[in-house]
């Protein structure tokens, strides 16, 4: 199953399936790579919150858009990783050091600081 | 970056339980170690006769000891106690010459062992008793063998054996009691529920107190994730003041805690670590490095406040005194 990218204003949105293979997410992020060029997108969100499994392959896919996109000059943002998912991953040291994480889209905005938008506006 | 040891870890769970078991096999060995043997049973019971005929006399001798101690006498302050005691002094005594030193045996010394634990007659006492006994069987002995010195001395030898082993099973009963003791305080201790008090909108306080083992952790980072995800919450001050001791795996199980935090975008501050622990810590080699610290809850609510952006001003000084 492909993933979804939407655009809202700078920023793009990529929902991550709950049933997404490694293809999938390889080709995710070729996408989100050079739509964040196209798109001249200050700010990318991965939406994580249906994924139930974190494996080491999905985490580095993760750390790659975020590191990728942080070198086209925009920011990254995982969001959504729910309780049980944090906790597997920190036991399997799959921690995403450096990377930006909020608790979902909504905080996730708040983070880019996309105006009108963000339960915490600052 | 601490290194996974949960491998290492070990269950200490059960390990206390049925201490006072002693089975077939155990006893051969203890037996054999001491050993003691069939010629010393057989001697054992050649001086049964002997032992009836002064078993009275020495007891009488034993309480006389004992009621001149201060420490010994508040033991047996009630006479009646006093002469039940007695009565189970002699049957124990005479136990020692009956030439049967089966389970059942072991099963009766654990017995008076736990009796004896049990009013905290102190184990020095105990063991004196055990020198009382020594010395007056041998005295007697060396009398009732005057002409044959060489069966006095391997009779008491094969005593002193039999002494041994029982001596071992009196030690173990009060190790054994005071381990249980031991198990239920920290099973008391790791029962202590950890709270997590959601403070301000956005902020959670957790204070640990006592001892942080891998399920204690485990239930801690999955209650302060699930309290995250529905407090919405974007800090969480960890206060650890209560926490005495701090080894490799339970700063790593801090570390994952934060980091798991820091996954659902709540970022974690450490509070209160104590001068004993972080001499541990930097002596352990833990790296806490890219974890947020401060000295104590005030400083981490502070810098949580200011980090969320909130301005904590006082309107008026001097409220508290009108109410």
């Amino acid at each position: 199953m492909r993933a979804s990218i939407l655009k809202l204003g700078n920023v793009l949105i990529a929902s991550v399936q709950g049933s997404m293979s490694d293809a999938d997410l390889a080709q995710m992020r070729d996408e989100l790579v050079l739509d964040v060029r196209r798109y001249r997108a200050t700010g990318v969100i991965v939406d994580v919150t249906l994924l139930d499994v974190m494996d080491s392959f999905a985490a580095r896919t993760l750390r790659g858009i975020a590191q990728m996109i942080k070198l086209l000059g925009a920011t990254a943002v995982i969001v959504g990783i729910q309780p049980e998912v944090a906790f597997s991953m920190v036991q399997l040291g799959l921690t995403l050091e450096g990377i930006n994480t909020a608790l979902d889209l909504e905080e996730g905005l708040a983070l880019l600081k996309v105006p009108g938008i963000g339960a915490h506006e600052r | 970056m601490v290194q996974h040891d949960n491998a290492v870890e070990r269950n200490d769970g059960e390990n206390f339980q049925e201490h006072n078991e002693i089975s077939e096999q155990e006893l051969a060995h203890r037996k054999q170690f001491l050993e003691l043997g069939d010629e010393d049973i057989a001697r054992l019971s050649g001086i049964n006769d002997l032992a009836r005929r002064y078993a009275a006399d020495v007891i009488d001798d034993f309480y006389r000891h004992l009621m001149s101690f201060e420490d010994t006498r508040s033991f047996f302050s009630d006479p009646q106690v006093l002469q039940r005691v007695k009565n189970m002094q002699k049957e124990y005594f005479l136990r020692l010459t009956e030439g049967n030193y089966d389970l059942g045996y072991v099963q009766d010394r654990l017995r008076i062992g736990a009796i004896h634990e049990r009013i905290r007659l102190p184990i020095k006492s105990y063991l004196g008793m055990y020198n009382f006994y020594l010395r007056a069987v041998a005295t007697r002995l060396s009398e009732a063998f005057h002409a044959k010195p060489a069966e006095a001395w391997s009779s008491f030898l094969s005593l002193l054996k039999l002494t041994f082993l029982d001596m071992g099973l009196a030690i173990e009963t009060y190790i054994a009691s005071s381990e249980r003791t031991i198990r239920a305080q920290q099973e008391a201790i790791q029962e202590l529920p950890t709270p997590v008090l959601p403070f301000r909108e956005g902020l959670l306080i957790v204070p640990i107190i006592g001892i942080i083992d891998s399920q204690r952790a485990r239930q801690l980072t999955e209650q302060l994730l699930n309290s995250i995800r529905g407090n919405r919450a974007k800090m969480v001050v960890i206060d650890i003041t209560g926490v005495q001791s701090v080894d490799s795996r339970v700063a790593n199980h801090i570390v994952q805690t934060v980091e798991a935090a820091r996954l659902m975008g709540a970022r974690v501050i450490i509070a209160g670590i104590s001068p004993e622990v972080a001499q541990t810590m930097v002596t352990l080699g833990i790296d806490l490095g890219r974890i947020m610290t401060v000295g104590d809850l005030q400083s981490g609510i502070e810098r949580a406040e200011q980090l969320l952006g909130y301005v904590v001003t006082r309107s008026r000084s001097t409220e508290l005194a009108a109410g």
